[in-house]
Formats: structure tokens, sequence, C-alpha cells
């Protein structure tokens, strides 16, 4: 039989099974999102691909015609710099859709916490799941890109699957401080953009992290998304493997992970109270 | 085997009034300093205990419905029971799923077609895709909306909102169901569609935990209660003596302002009939709680009929401070046979010089004798009488008595 107990919980208690119990709520709130998100909207689902595209023309435009940042594949091959930008652009666009969805995420969806009990987590985890799509988005985007620029990936894109999923790690990581936080302090409803304005210039999308210089690159490879970017990049365009400190990065992330969960834990025994 | 299905014990729940909850970094930061310079007093008065010690069991089938004034702590336990919020003490075994109706079309989206709202909202309220399948027509027949499935929810009527929305909360099929005040929305057809599809979730073996204000649906549905006073137990047990002891609760509250008003959601009354206000009046249309004897007092009963209504009568009663009926009347001699829906204010005088100086009450209740009760009888004001003399002072001495008429005395000198 099915039994319950409630009692004040004292310590973390992740209940990964819960979440799995519940694993239809968490499909069925990120169809809802993707159907909303272009709903009414006069060409729909073309914003998907009208908002990365632009990110990409600008940032090619400003680093690589403008600025004209040198970029260099394998065996000093010259890369176009539209697909270099496109590789470090992939990663971060989910990133940065992640972050932006879940921080408000729960606040948005406060009246299903204060009404239902269901484990809180599903909500910034269906905004990571949501943001598939935008993902798959700038792929295509990529794909294409290289079809036209005659660009044949490096054999290094087996491990791609690999940074995605340590990119999924980093988005949905955020995405949990960022809900957390933004129901204790709503003063991260304006921290948020300017963050992601920030990571979009910090995280090397269209500059190789090379272009660092020395004494600045460790605290460059503390941003959660630099090693992911330049992995992703390593994966399409191939060159020299990635820096030690790129793994500084990665176990960024993991405590990214570990405390954010905690905190988020923290907050949710309180949510339906101070929402 | 052990036939509790629910066993509440000892929950109490803490609220930190003014606490930092959703602040801002600067209020943090505040905190933190008058921190370190000065131990933060906590005084008992920033906290708030909206359950203290409540234990109680549940056994397996039972329908109870919880009552007590606002702010007794019903919501706060039904949101505890259904893990929305976290005890601060105590522990609470469920032996079953829960399901919980705090609201109804929680989760629903206005941009999302009807169909599309029926999987969101019970997944939401812990149905699987296919357990919403298999009930998928059911539940659209319930609801009468089966034109607008493919419509989105926005350009619905509330009304079929609240249908499409009460329809999947009621097949949902958990073995523990709560439930808050969702009669209260809907017209009255509705309402009593789903009194109906309650009564048959009832029957069916289920438990039930109902809240509500609405005694009348609670001495249908229940078959015991928990009076909630305060944020303790102040009764378990059958349902005329709770709603009884809910009722004298009530009259606490009462109203020694002259007046007592009531929203439309709120309003006290049967399916039929909504008390909206009661007010006492002076000669000059004053709404006062303080009378002079020598002043004729106007009672005034504003209700509103939600349908057609046959021989209604409306009694009232003065009661004396200590509840000993003084005189009743009822309204039956003027009421037409039948009464449409619609609002009706009634209005009775007492005549000057006719009560003593004390305290009085107003009771009321309404129906149609034979056949239904309408209002359920209950005090509702409180009221103080003052003798002044002509010239306006106080006279030092008090009559004995509960009315004081004026007498006329004629002296025969023989």
């Amino acid at each position: 039989m099915y039994k319950t107990i409630i009692e004040p919980s004292n310590g973390i208690n992740l209940n990964l099974k819960e979440i799995w119990q519940y694993r239809e709520l968490l499909w069925t709130l990120t169809y809802r999102d993707i159907r909303v998100k272009y709903a009414q909207t006069a060409i729909g689902f073309a914003w998907a691909i009208v908002n990365p595209l632009f990110t990409l023309l600008i940032l090619s435009f400003v680093f690589g015609t403008v600025a004209n940042v040198k970029v260099e594949g394998t065996d000093g091959v010259v890369v176009p710099h539209i697909i270099y930008t496109i590789t470090g652009l992939c990663g971060w666009q989910y990133f940065s859709e992640v972050l932006a969805q879940a921080g408000g995420s729960i606040i948005g969806a406060q009246n299903m916490v204060k009404k239902i009990y269901f484990p809180r987590l599903i909500i910034p985890m269906s905004k990571a799941i949501t943001a598939f799509i935008d993902f798959a988005v700038v792929i295509i985007i990529m794909i294409i890109c290289m079809i036209i620029y005659q660009f044949p990936p490096s054999e290094n894109i087996i491990y791609f699957p690999l940074f995605f999923i340590i990119a999924v790690v980093s988005g949905l990581s955020a995405g949990i401080w960022m809900s957390a936080l933004t129901i204790r302090f709503r003063d991260f409803q304006h921290i948020t953009p300017m963050l992601l304005r920030i990571g979009m210039y910090a995280t090397p999308i269209a500059y190789p992290a090379s272009a660092v210089p020395e004494k600045y690159q460790l605290l460059f490879y503390m941003n959660p998304m630099a090693g992911v970017v330049e992995g992703m990049r390593w994966c399409i365009i191939g060159g020299a493997p990635l820096h030690y400190y790129a793994y500084i990065s990665f176990f960024v992330i993991f405590l990214f992970l570990v405390f954010g969960l905690m905190y988020f834990k923290r907050v949710e025994r309180v949510m339906a109270d101070i929402l | 085997m052990d036939n509790k299905i629910i066993s509440v014990q000892n929950i109490s729940k803490k609220y930190e009034i003014g606490m930092v909850a959703s602040g801002s970094f600067r209020e943090t930061f505040t905190n933190a300093i008058s921190l370190s310079n000065k131990k933060r007093s906590k005084s008992s008065k920033d906290e708030f205990w909206a359950l203290k010690d409540i234990s109680f069991d549940v056994n397996k089938g039972d329908v109870i419905g919880i009552i007590g004034r606002n702010g007794a702590g019903k919501s706060t336990l039904l949101k505890v029971i259904s893990k929305i919020t976290e005890p601060t003490n105590g522990r609470i075994v469920l032996n079953g799923r829960v399901a919980s109706l705090l609201e109804v079309g929680t989760g629903f989206h206005p941009e999302l077609t009807g169909r599309e709202n029926i999987f969101l909202n019970g997944s939401i309220l812990g149905m699987t895709r296919s357990e919403i399948r298999s009930k998928f027509n059911e539940i659209v027949n319930f609801s009468g909306v089966e034109k607008f499935l493919d419509t989105p929810v926005k350009r619905y009527s509330s009304g079929m909102y609240v249908r499409l929305a009460f329809a999947v909360a009621a097949h949902l099929e958990p073995e523990i169901l709560v439930i808050d005040e969702v009669l209260s929305v809907g017209d009255v057809e509705f309402q009593k569609k789903c009194l109906g599809k309650m009564n048959e979730v009832a029957k069916g073996g289920r438990t039930v935990l109902f809240v509500s204000h609405n005694m009348g649906a609670v001495r249908t549905l229940c078959e015991t209660v928990i009076v909630l006073n305060g944020g303790k137990v102040a009764f378990q047990g059958d349902v005329e003596t709770g709603v009884n002891i809910y009722l004298g609760m009530a009259n606490e509250n009462m109203s020694e302002m002259g007046q007592v008003n009531f929203t439309m959601e709120n309003a006290v009354g049967k399916e039929e009939l909504k008390l909206l206000g009661i007010r006492l009046k002076d000669e000059l249309g004053n709404i006062k709680g303080t009378f002079s004897t020598s002043e004729e007092i106007t009672l005034e009963i504003d209700y509103y009929l939600t349908e057609k209504v046959v021989n209604m009568r409306l009694n009232v009663r003065v009661l004396t401070g200590d509840d000993q009926i003084l005189f009743a009347g009822s309204s039956h001699s003027k009421e037409p046979h039948s009464k449409n829906k619609g609002y009706y204010t009634c209005i009775t005088k007492f005549s000057k010089d006719l009560l003593n100086e004390g305290v009085y009450k107003i009771w009321l209740q309404a129906g149609s004798p034979g056949y239904k009760e309408l209002l359920p009888e209950q005090i509702y004001l409180k009221f103080t009488t003052e003798k002044l003399t002509s010239s306006g002072t106080m006279r030092d001495s008090v009559l004995p008595g509960y009315i004081a008429p004026v007498l006329n005395w004629e002296i025969i000198t023989k």
C-alpha cells in the first residue's frame, strides 16, 4: 500500500524516485511551455530561429569582421568566423535560454505551487528540457552553415554528446540556483538578464579562450560555460585539446549543481509560505 | 488490519510574521548587520501558530468535514496534509494516495485548448496520461463543453471554465481526497451536480476531507466533523453537534456595531438563499449598535434568492443578553406565495418604549414551513439600549425586567 509520512524535514533528501514518479508532469509542463511560448505571435516558431540567427550574425560581425579576431582549426586551417562563432553559440544559447526561463519559473508557477504538491524541482527541470528546442535550432543553423561553407566536422564530434550533457547539467544547476534565489530575493529578476549579458561576452563564443591574458585565465574558467563552449567547439572544428583549466570549469559546474540542489531544497520547504 | 488511513499526530505549524521571506538583499544585509550588533530578539509576537498540536485519526472511507471560523487553521491543515507546506512539528501518516483540490483549474493555461488543459490539469492533479485518456469522454460529458474542446480556454465563459476544471477534478480517484471550498464556484445547478458527484465519491468508499463554510453541504456530505478553533481541535464527532458548536463560535463573533454584511462569496445560507446583510437603524436612518429605549428601532435584512422560492418566511427573534427568547415574529403574513430570483430587503420595526435598558440579540432563520430550511438559525447582532430622560441625562435607577413598556398611569383620588 502507498504510504506517506509527513514530517518536518531535516537534511537534504533529493528523492529522485519521487521525481521519476512525477515524470509525466514533467513532460506535460514541458509540452505546455513549448506550446505556449510561440502561441499568438505572428511568425510563431520562426522566432526560435530568428533570435539565435541575429545573435550569430552580430557576434560574427563584431568579432570577425570589425575586431578581426583570428581563429584557427586543426593544423592552422583557417575556420570561417561564422562557423567558429556558431560552434561556440550552440552551448551558450542553450544555457542562456535555460537560465532566462528558469529564473522566474517558480514565481510564474506560484498558483500551482501554492495549491498542489509535486516535487518543485520539476519546474526548473522542465525549462531545461524546453530549451532543447532552442539547442536543436542552433544545431540546424550550424549544419546549414557547415554545408554552405563546405566545412566537415572533425572526428572529435563523437564527444559532442558528452559536452551536451555537461551543458544540460550546467544550465540546470544555474536554473535551479536562479529559481530558488528569485523566490528569496526578487532582485534576481533584474540580476539574471545582467548576468546573461556579461556571460555573452565573458564566454569564448566568438573568440578563442587562449586570447584571454594568462593572468585572467583562471578567473575566466570559473565561468561554468567556458569549458563547455570550448569543448563543443573542439568537437566540431578540432584543434588543440582543451586547456587543463577547462576542467576547473567542469568542477565549478559540479559544485554549482551540488550546492544549488542543497539551496533549492532549503527554499523548497518554505516555498509555498513565502511566495 | 489497521483501519486508519490518516493519522495526524501533534501537528503544529508556525508562521513568522514579517519574516525575511521574499525579501530584498537590503533587508538581508540589514538583518545580518543588526545581528552582529545585537542579538536579534525574536519576540513571540513575531510568531503565529496557525496550527497548534493537532491530533486526530481518520478511518478508511470516512467523509469528514473540517469547519471553523476564518483563521481557525482549516486551510493550513489541508495544506500540510497535502504536502504543500511543511509542518513545524509533528507527524502525519497517510496510508494512501492523496489528491488535493484546494482550487479547481490549477495550472490551466488560457492559451491552451480545453482538450490540452484536461491533460495538463489532470497530470498536475496526479493522474497518469493513460488514466486521463480512459476517462476523457466522461470528463467531457460531465463538463458539457464538447463543442469547445479545441478552443483555447481563454475564450471560455467563466462558467464553462469552472465546469471543465471541476470535471477534471471530479474524476480523480485517489484513496484520500482533500477538498477546500470548491463548491463555492459555478451556478446553482452546477453546484448541485458537483455535490451529487461528491456524494458519489464519498459513497464509493473513498476517504474525503472536506473544508467548507457551507453547513448545508457539510450536513449533506459528511458523517463526522472536526471543528477547529484557533489552530486547535475544538471538537471531533457527529455532524449536528459539530455544526452547532461552530455556529456557537460564529456567535462569539457577532457584530455589536449594528450591522453585519456578507459578500456573495461568503454569504450565509443554503443554496437558494444568500444572506447579504442585517442592519439596525434609528429613526433618522443611522446604523447603530446602541439605542435609546425611547427610539423606534428598524431591522433591515438583505438577501438574494438564487432561484424561485415558494412559501418562504423569515423568522426573527429578539433575545435577551443571556439568550432567552423575549419575543418572536415572522414575515409570513406579508410574504407573497412565491418569490422570484433576485435581491430582497425585509424590514420590520420594534416600537419605542418597549425594551428595557440592557443587551439584546437578533436571531434569524428562514425557511418554508414543512419544506426546507433556507437560512440556518443563528444570532447575528447584539445591541444595547440605554434609557435617557427627557433632559438627556441618564437616570440612576434601572427597572427590573426584560421589557420596560411605558405604562400609562391614572390616579384617582377618592
